[in-house]
């Protein structure tokens, strides 16, 4: 599967007759909308990032890569690779750890699963710009919900004789430290359904006869995991993971919504600590009006995302090679 | 999958059904403080009252009151308006393309599908600042269109359906070639009608992508009254931001349509995904 799917698909079956313009008229209004949209703006958006282009100015000068090499010296360019990078590497293993363990479970329950499924599911269907109203409302330190819970279970704990300190409320959006971890455990409840329905999808692609075989040779549950349904599960694995990575590097609504759309609190969250690549860009190009720049951010972000993407598939189909071969 | 942990499915299910508690949670929590009044919810200090007493409709009144600051009837219409039109468009001009490159051949066709399918690896963030100015050059910012046509563009729909025409046997084209069909007649007659779990796949989560756009509509719309739920919620907090109970009905009102939608259409989303590889937005 996984990389050879793609030339495969892109194969038509070959037809005997030409079907000359009539087939070309009928891609014709998706192309037009496809140009217009998404090829000449992937285009366009590179050549504005070789020019300084201030949206009210009337001149915009080339600067060749200018703007690429004022990115790689802002201290704040820097600071937002950083959290991004944090954040990528928050969410990609713990969203996809809590997708397949959510997967796992629906797959082995025998009642109520369609129930399970929907409520995992569900926050997906929401916007981000909902989610993240009400994740800052239940983060909120003095009467958001999860510290209140939390300081009940802490007094709880305490009134039971456990040797724990007071609960001091957490700071989840107010101290530096906390704002990326907050982002990504918002993130886990709004995303893990989407790709816990991909895992389970891989785990009934796994025929019952594997486990069955396993059983009769006395594997437990855990070693039944791991020589079965782990490499078994690889292909859907590389698969969410690629574009778990690309969806987490574009990370931005979370921010927005939280920070930046709050009149008059820090425009990126505390110490700039919810800044991301995606947010930048989007100061520098909407906010400061200096489009060539926000542009270039843009394409560094792509840049990074082609690279790793490549990257994935280079490591993680040749092991998926091996174990076909082995 | 049955024959794994089949015996303890008790110990499986406390989990779960913790888990499902966890997720749901937050939601009731949303609605539960919509009903609130405004003293429950500051004065609400480890309270923590699920059930809201006494329950008002006030935080949905202070929600549709302030038409001229938050026109949220006028952000409903657009997100419905914006949702149907971008679903109606994405199903025509994608089943049509689909159609063209799987099923009629001209030249150039598996370039340009593959100059498709390479684009789908693109961030969408890319196109953000560039399509801006185009839009802007073109005179549909702030329009309806704005809303509409780049929401339509991408590819992923085009390549989706025809993975499914793919599916559709020869045979039955050749047959309805013989009885005098053209291509119109066999896309109408023939592809169509066996394809509706795609379509209706397609169409509900375009439905449900649009429907949420953040970005889009963020960037390529302006005054108060073309924006959408989702654009219009962040307005209603960046000046309410400590008023938890209006801010929750909002929130509330921009979430119940697509949760209901979701509801109606599980089966299809689900399996939807799991054949598409979909995973959501």
């Amino acid at each position: 599967m996984s990389t050879r799917a793609l030339p495969e698909a892109i194969q038509a079956p070959p037809s005997r007759r030409s079907d000359g313009i009539s087939g070309f008229l009928f891609a014709l209004p998706h192309l037009l909308l496809f140009a217009t949209f998404v090829l000449v703006p992937v285009l366009y958006g590179l050549y504005i990032s070789l020019h300084r282009w201030h949206v009210l100015a009337k001149e915009h000068p080339l600067i060749g890569l200018g703007n690429y090499g004022a990115a790689l010296s802002d201290d704040i360019f820097w600071i937002a690779l950083r959290n991004t990078i944090y954040f990528v590497v928050l969410i990609v293993p713990l969203g996809n750890l809590v997708s397949l363990l959510l997967a796992l479970g629906l797959a082995s329950v025998q009642r109520l699963g369609t129930f399970y499924k929907i409520v995992y599911y569900l926050p997906v269907v929401i916007s981000i710009a909902v989610v993240a109203v009400l994740w800052r409302w239940m983060y909120n330190t003095e009467i958001g919900l999860i510290n209140l819970y939390l300081g009940t279970v802490v007094g709880w704990l305490r009134s039971i004789g456990l040797p724990l300190a007071p609960f001091e409320p957490l700071p989840w959006l107010s101290n530096p430290s906390w704002v990326m971890p907050s982002i990504a455990l918002l993130t886990v409840w709004w995303t893990a359904g989407g790709n816990m329905v991909l895992y389970l999808a891989g785990l009934s692609n796994i025929s019952d006869d594997y486990y069955e075989a396993a059983s009769i040779d006395g594997a437990n549950a855990w070693q039944r995991f791991w020589a079965i349904t782990w490499p078994l599960l690889r292909p859907t694995t590389l698969f969410c993971l690629v574009f778990s990575v690309l969806g987490a590097f574009q990370v931005f609504g979370q921010s927005y919504v939280l920070f930046t759309s709050i009149q008059g609190g820090p425009q990126s969250g505390p110490a700039r600590s919810g800044l991301t690549l995606a947010l930048y860009m989007y100061l520098q190009g909407f906010r400061q009006y200096e489009i060539g720049y926000g542009a270039a951010i843009a394409y560094l972000l792509f840049a990074i995302v082609l690279v790793l993407t490549i990257l994935q598939f280079r490591l993680l189909s040749n092991r998926d090679d091996a174990t076909a071969k082995a | 999958m049955r024959t794994l942990l089949r015996r303890s499915q008790i110990w499986l299910h406390i989990p779960m059904f913790l888990l499902a508690v966890l997720f749901l949670a937050p939601l009731l929590w949303m609605i539960s403080t919509a009903f609130k009044a405004p003293e429950d919810i500051i004065g609400g200090l480890g309270t923590m009252q699920w059930l809201p007493r006494p329950a008002t409709t006030e935080n949905f009144r202070t929600v549709m009151g302030r038409a001229e600051e938050f026109p949220i009837w006028r952000w409903t219409f657009n997100s419905v308006f914006v949702s149907l039109a971008v679903t109606l468009l994405v199903l025509t001009v994608d089943a049509l393309a689909a159609f063209a490159y799987s099923r009629l051949k001209w030249r150039g066709r598996d370039q340009i599908f593959a100059l498709l399918v390479a684009t789908m690896l693109v961030p969408g963030q890319v196109l953000l600042i560039p399509s801006y100015l185009l839009i802007r050059r073109l005179g549909l910012f702030d329009t309806y269109g704005a809303l509409i046509f780049p929401a339509a563009a991408g590819a992923f729909g085009v390549f989706l359906l025809r993975q499914f025409f793919l599916t559709i046997p020869v045979e039955l084209e050749e047959a309805a070639r013989l009885d005098g069909c053209g291509p119109l007649g066999i896309l109408r007659h023939v592809i169509l009608p066996l394809s509706k779990p795609a379509l209706a796949t397609l169409g509900i989560f375009t439905f449900m992508g649009t429907w949420n756009a953040f970005e889009g509509p963020l960037l390529f719309t302006d005054t108060l009254t073309m924006r959408t739920l989702p654009v219009g919620i962040t307005i209603f907090q960046g000046r309410y931001n400590i008023e938890y109970g209006p801010l929750m009905a909002a929130a509330a009102l921009a979430a119940i349509p697509v949760t209901i939608a979701f509801l109606i259409f599980q089966r299809h989303i689900i399996k939807g995904i799991s054949l598409t590889g979909l995973a959501g937005r």
